[in-house]
């Protein structure tokens, strides 16, 4: 009897014991800049919880998470789905928190919350004085998609422009600016040509389905389609595009096999590189086909190029912490794995 | 006084507010329509929480089992889409049992625990471990039963609760109840409607779109015949829900439940032989509205037909043996799943033997067919040795199975009709200890589940489910009740803790949303007309993210409670008051999403 009364007793310590918080792990590194360096937006779990970004110095010795929480003492919004820059100031697009935080993008210090005008904002480009952010709209509504004109000066929203459904990524070559209709939740195939002096549509061009990621190489546009998905029922392959911008017209057209969905389009030197079935390929831009043989493997969550070298998300089980690979393009060999936030999203260079 | 005692007596059952069961004797006039959940788990720890813990969380079965039960509930906002974990398992291996009949939706694998009404029960119990032999799938950490009881004593009663809370929560509970020796009638209506906008603790905000309203009704009958009985049991509920925001998002987005239950129960008892034939119809739907304002929704629905028979043959009196057959068609359809359907024949073969007035076993196997995937063969041993007056071991092991859902299946995109059930094989031990006025449980188990089925993106990065996972719980579980009286005095304190090791045993990470410790407590004191009671909820930190790198704090919340009693000519009326989170908390069981700041539930009752 003695023991059970030992055991009652502890039950009871238990249940009278008040909860014992504990502080976060964290611990805030000194704030220094955050210039000379990739910064990650990295989503945060979809249902419950925030984005963050993730900073690491070039040299890769400095590696900072929760950038801007850590700065300004904030969450930063659910689905932290891109960055877009303007001189020293950073736009941090946060998709389903319907919002973009502006901040000085070498301290990180917030400077304004836009939240007025934006309904699921995608990416963000600048043009002059302007600034122009993709949005879905209701992603069930077709309808209702549009580009918001932000005044960079007032950093307000003063105009939209209509445009077709699914607005995905931005690109500007001289003056214009060229969207690409992923499709949003489905599928769509144009790019939108909007003329930045009057901020009106001036045309589109029909590409393949499901136009995913865009890149200039010696005043062309090539752009990458992945196809329709098989679960659309109406399966179609994947097609990698040239453009000539001087008219806008389509100058080459690769196609992949029917069941081949490429993405993460982006330059290296004359290299066109692109992640397909797990693995990686590098098509020299001046190749009349597309290459047979892969240069690294992997399944990236998002994937750019910058001086020779790849780098490269992976997400994970996309519930707990993803990592950053950098590639050396020389080499193809792995020269630094890096733990990001949770699902790595994007990939960005702050010089 | 003598009127007052009856009347307060008419709303308290039981002393005991969570009693283990332990060979209860029901009177032949008491008809419990799962029968088998009683009389083949000895070897298991059955807990009753009694009517009088489910008139004080009348809202929804969530409450009920946080406060009163081990298991972990995660509950998007309150009032949202709940699903437990049970000895650390996944929200679609506890099983939800209704009459004896699971009840988990076909198209999840899961009750939303928001979605069941409580009050027109006659009890609630929870089974600890595997089940899959007696219920089928689902049964792996434990099951729920939701219990209608039929009792052919002459009878008539009515009862009318209405009660007021925070956030302009409005509800009213009526139950009618006529009976004779012959036949038997209840039924309840339910209905509960709340704004839910309460504050988020020292973030200066409310919550934003979780207004919700509930509507159950509940039929049940029974006529007695010569040597055989005829029940029905009946149940209607309608849920419409928006979908409360997080702390970093506004929604928009609502949500509404139909079900539909109805279940023909037909049995006939002879000295040796006891037939019983079921039949049964299960109707669920539910539609997600991505824009309340809009029109579009997604929806999906399923009908389920059960067909059961069960003969039970008593060898001698110390050998039972019993056959079940059981035929379930489902059909399911949906938005996202197409046109879908899936016929299972399940034989189940029951030994039961009492070896001696201390030792009895079951043995239970059951083989499925014609399902898609591969048909387990499902084993369960469980034996209970009563060594002495105040002390019993239980001892039971198990193999369980969990079939892919229609989702899992079907899903456009993604869907994977090449899955197979996760299993789960387990064993538990329990010692059950009784003295004049104390109870003590302490059990130990241990779950293995080897292929379960996880949402993962594939290479084009689109999430479809694999039989992925392997992982291993190993647990203990604590009860104490303690009830004394003393002249008009009477004392009562329950605590029940458990510890859940739930590790994903290639990664060796805690899997998420499973606390390493819950407490749950409460201390009862009636003295006259009076009753006051305290809660205590303790759930120790869980993890968010499976690399453990993220987890919500651990938190306690208490609330308390007095309900006084009186008689208005001869009409007994009870008042209860309860503040739930009277230390005003901030507290989350799932990240992001804050429960309620402080509140107040005002109760009257009724009786005629």
């Amino acid at each position: 009897m003695k023991t059970l009364k030992n055991l009652i007793y502890l039950l009871i310590v238990f249940l009278f014991i008040t909860s014992c918080s504990s502080d976060d792990e964290t611990v805030p590194a000194p704030l220094g800049d955050y210039v000379n360096g990739i910064l990650i937006t990295n989503e945060g779990p979809f249902q419950n919880g925030t984005g963050t970004i993730t900073y690491v110095s070039n040299d890769y010795t400095t590696i900072e998470q929760q950038v801007f929480n850590q700065v300004n003492s904030a969450d930063l919004g659910s689905i932290v789905q891109s960055i877009g820059f303007n001189d020293e100031v950073a736009y941090l697009v946060v998709n389903n928190s319907n919002k973009i935080e502006v901040v000085n993008r070498y301290s990180f210090e917030s400077i304004v919350s836009i939240t007025d005008g934006l309904m699921n904002p995608r990416y963000f480009i600048s043009s002059g004085t302007n600034g122009y952010v993709t949005n879905w709209g209701d992603p069930f509504d077709n309808t209702d998609d549009y580009i918001a004109v932000i005044d960079l000066l007032s950093q307000t929203i003063t105009s939209t422009i209509p445009v077709a459904f699914g607005p995905e990524k931005l690109i500007l070559i001289n003056n214009v600016l060229y969207v690409a209709h992923q499709g949003g939740y489905g599928q769509n195939n144009i790019l939108s040509v909007i003329d930045t002096s009057n901020n009106t549509l001036a045309s589109t061009i029909e590409v393949g389905d499901v136009p995913n990621s865009m890149v200039v190489l010696d005043n062309n546009l090539w752009v990458l389609c992945g196809g329709n998905p098989d679960y659309t029922g109406n399966e179609t392959n994947g097609k990698l595009l040239k453009i000539d911008v001087s008219d806008n017209s389509v100058i080459q057209v690769f196609d992949f096999l029917t069941s081949d969905h490429p993405k993460h389009l982006s330059a290296d030197g004359s290299h066109l590189i692109y992640n397909l079935n797990g693995v990686v390929y590098s098509k020299d831009e001046a190749d009349i086909s597309l290459p047979q043989e892969s240069i690294i493997s992997g399944t990236f969550y998002a994937m750019t190029t910058k001086d020779g070298k790849l780098y490269a998300t992976d997400a994970g089980d996309f519930a707990s912490n993803g990592t950053l690979k950098i590639v050396d393009l020389s080499t193809n060999s792995e020269i630094q794995s890096i733990q990001t936030g949770i699902i790595p999203g994007g990939v960005y260079f702050n010089d | 006084m003598k009127g007052l005692y009856l009347s307060i007596a008419s709303f308290m059952c039981s002393a005991s507010l969570c009693a283990q069961l332990d060979s209860i004797q029901y009177l032949n006039e008491i008809v419990l329509v799962d029968s088998k959940l009683e009389e083949f788990s000895e070897g298991y720890t059955l807990t009753k929480i009694s009517d009088t813990l489910v008139s004080r969380n009348p809202v929804s079965l969530s409450d009920l089992l946080n406060f009163n039960s081990n298991i972990y509930i995660k509950e998007n906002g309150y009032g949202m889409v709940a699903s437990p974990s049970f000895r650390g398992t996944n929200a679609s291996q506890t099983a939800v049992i209704w009459n004896g009949i699971p009840i988990n939706s076909n198209l999840t694998g899961q009750t939303d625990f928001n979605t069941i009404a409580t009050a027109s029960l006659t009890n609630v119990i929870i089974r600890s471990g595997g089940g899959s032999s007696q219920y089928g799938s689902g049964a792996v950490g434990g099951s729920i039963h939701l219990n209608n009881t039929i009792e052919f004593t002459e009878n008539s009663s009515n009862e009318l609760t209405i009660y007021y809370g925070s956030y302009a929560s409005v509800g009213a509970i009526f139950k009618r109840k006529i009976a004779t020796e012959k036949k038997y009638l209840d039924m309840a209506f339910d209905f509960i409607s709340s704004d839910n906008d309460y504050e988020y603790v020292g973030l200066n905000r409310k919550n934003n779109n979780g207004e919700f309203n509930k509507l159950n009704i509940s039929m049940n009958g029974g006529l007695r015949l010569n040597n055989s009985s005829l029940i029905w049991n009946s149940n209607y509920f309608s849920g419409s829900r928006n979908l409360s925001g997080t702390i970093t998002t506004l929604n928009k987005d609502s949500y509404k439940d139909e079900t539909f239950r109805n279940l023909l129960t037909w049995n006939s008892t002879s000295k040796k032989w006891n037939n019983t034939i079921k039949g049964a119809h299960i109707f669920e739907k539910y539609q997600y509205y991505p824009n309340r304002e809009n029109v579009l929704y997604f929806e999906g629905k399923s009908n389920t037909i059960i067909g059961d028979y069960q003969l039970e043959y008593n060898i001698n009196e110390k050998i039972m043996v019993s056959s079940i057959l059981n035929l379930t068609h489902i059909k399911a359809e949906g938005s996202n799943i197409g046109d879908e359907s899936r016929n299972t024949l399940a034989a189940i073969f029951i030994w039961k033997q009492l070896v001696s007035d201390q030792l009895s076993y079951n043995i239970n196997i059951r083989q499925e067919f014609f399902n898609d995937f591969e048909n387990p063969l499902i084993v369960s041993v469980d034996t209970k040795y009563k060594i002495n007056q105040w002390y019993s071991l239980k001892a039971n092991a198990s193999k369980n199975y969990r079939v892919p859902t229609f989702n899992d299946l079907y899903w456009n995109s993604g869907g994977n009709v090449d899955l197979k059930p996760e299993i789960s094989y387990q064993g538990a031990i329990s010692n059950e200890f009784y003295f004049k006025n104390f109870f003590l449980n302490v059990n130990l188990f241990y779950i293995n589940s080897k292929n379960l089925i996880s949402w993962q993106p594939d290479m084009n990065g689109i999430f479809s489910p694999i039989n992925v996972s392997e992982t291993e719980n190993i647990g203990l579980e604590m009860g104490v009740n303690f009830s004394k009286s003393i002249q008009e005095n009477m004392f009562n304190i329950g605590i029940d803790y458990a510890y859940t090791s739930a590790k994903n045993i290639e990664t060796g990470k805690q899997l998420i949303y499973v606390p390493y410790h819950k407490v749950t407590g409460t201390i009862d004191y009636r003295i006259q007309r009076f009753n006051a009671y305290y809660q205590q909820l303790f759930n120790g930190k869980v993890f968010t993210t499976t690399d453990n790198s993220t987890y919500l704090d651990s938190y306690l919340v208490s609330n308390i409670g007095l309900d006084y009693f009186f008689l208005y000519k001869t009409m007994p009326i009870k008042i209860g008051f309860k503040i739930n989170n009277i230390l005003n908390k901030y507290y989350e069981n799932v990240a992001y999403r804050p429960m309620p700041n402080r509140n107040i539930l005002t109760t009257i009752t009724f009786k005629f």
